[in-house]
């Protein structure tokens, strides 16, 4: 009783969260919202029985995700008071596929098979002596050899993308060049000059 | 009383839709449509998990680890983009990025 | 009640004493304390006099390429923890699959470094 009530209140807060992602006025609102459907998603994971999945799910993109587009909001610095809300011109096409997907729902909803598997997700016990952990990396890095390393591309096209994108250097900046300095040679950079002084008499 | 499959497909479908009409209803908007991008691909990933317990097997968990991988390099590379084009142009408004189509 | 249940209920009852002793905090203040604005207490308040400009000043792009980095480097360690977990279980394939992972990765690091986009001028 108590993990199926866990699981209603983790999914009316990710609807409630996700449709104030969208509605809401403010772009920083929306970001916090997502956050938190984030962190009830990682409920739902948790109760599925995916923990690390849903550990994994918080540090990456609460503590990652998130963070990036608060930054990215931060940085582009425009006012959401001068942008004009033109809700109504791509409202229909939205609400149409919005009509239709929710019919799909719907249907689903109806379709009693769904529910009558007799197998519980939520409360399933764990037969395994292994912790979800473990049988996950048992997988992960040589069945799904490929996969993984694929994944692996992902991140260095992001990487590098997202370095040839955004860096530019600015050329007005004297820079620190400590290998330079380090290198730097007395006879090269102090110059012994004689002078005759001519005292006079 | 128990929670099945069907409920966590529910909730996923529901995800999706909210995400697909955000993607509509912020036209004005990108970091928003960004933002439904992730609420639709964290809806794939509730199904994956939903039907990983369901069929007793761990290849979706793991798929949706790659899904989460996909979602951070699409996160980080997309909004790269948004913020060299705001720099070039000043506003993120998605009906006048039209530039390319003549 | 299942075991998975079991081990989390302490995170559960920890959450939910979070969320009581947050409300019992805010609504008695949102109910009793008396309310009574006017423009001059809601306007801004910055040390006296008004706002020199928008609370919303702009960031520097080099917070974003550092986020992003931690990004990328948050999910190379997502990856190392089941590793690190099964390491004695997945044998020598298993050992060289996240060797090359972490080389592809490397040469991010390299061209990253070489760029210059750790520097911070």
């Amino acid at each position: 009783m108590f993990p199926v009530l866990l699981f209603y209140i983790f999914s009316l807060a990710i609807i409630a969260s996700a449709l104030m992602v969208i509605f809401s006025k403010q772009p920083i609102n929306s970001v916090l919202f997502l956050i938190f459907s984030f962190i009830n998603a990682a409920g739902i994971f948790l109760l599925a029985g995916a923990e690390f999945l849903a550990l994994i799910m918080v540090i990456v993109y609460v503590g990652a995700v998130a963070v990036l587009f608060l930054f990215v909001i931060m940085m582009l610095d425009f006012n959401p008071d001068t942008i004009k809300k033109e809700v109504g011109k791509h409202l229909y096409v939205g609400l149409f596929i919005g009509f239709i997907l929710f019919l799909e729902i719907i249907l689903m909803m109806y379709s009693p098979e769904l529910f009558s598997y007799e197998y519980q997700i939520v409360g399933n016990t764990v037969k395994t002596s292994l912790t979800n952990t473990e049988i996950l990396g048992n997988l992960i890095y040589t069945e799904y050899f490929l996969q993984f390393q694929i994944s692996g591309f992902i991140l260095l096209v992001a990487m590098i993308g997202a370095i040839v994108l955004t860096l530019r250097h600015r050329d007005y900046v004297r820079r620190q060049i400590v290998s330079d300095q380090v290198a730097r040679d007395p006879k090269l950079s102090i110059e012994l000059v004689d002078i005759k002084l001519k005292i006079r008499k | 009383m128990v929670i099945e499959l069907g409920h966590y497909l529910v909730l996923a479908s529901m995800l999706f839709t909210i995400g697909v009409i955000g993607v509509f209803l912020n036209r004005e908007n990108v970091i928003i449509i960004l933002m439904s991008l992730e609420l639709i691909l964290l809806s794939i990933s509730i199904n994956l998990v939903a039907f990983s317990s369901f069929l007793n097997d761990s290849s979706g968990q793991i798929f949706s680890l790659f899904i989460l991988t996909v979602a951070a390099g699409e996160a980080a590379i997309g909004l790269a983009i948004l913020v060299v084009y705001f720099r070039n142009v000043g506003n993120i408004e998605v009906d006048q990025i039209n530039k390319m189509s003549g | 009640m299942p075991s998975i249940l079991q081990d989390y209920l302490p995170i559960v009852i920890f959450m939910s004493l979070c969320m009581f002793i947050t409300l019992l905090l805010i609504l008695p203040p949102l109910l009793i304390a008396p309310k009574n604005p006017d423009p001059e207490k809601l306007s801004p308040y910055e040390c006296g006099f008004e706002p020199f400009d928008d609370a919303r000043s702009k960031f520097d792009i080099r917070f974003y390429l550092v986020a992003i980095l931690f990004i990328i480097f948050d999910l190379e360690v997502a990856f190392l923890f089941p590793w690190a977990l099964v390491f004695g279980d997945i044998g020598l394939f298993g050992f060289f699959s996240m060797m090359l992972f972490l080389g592809i990765l490397t040469i991010g690091f390299i061209y990253e470094w070489k760029k210059g986009a750790l520097e911070w001028d």
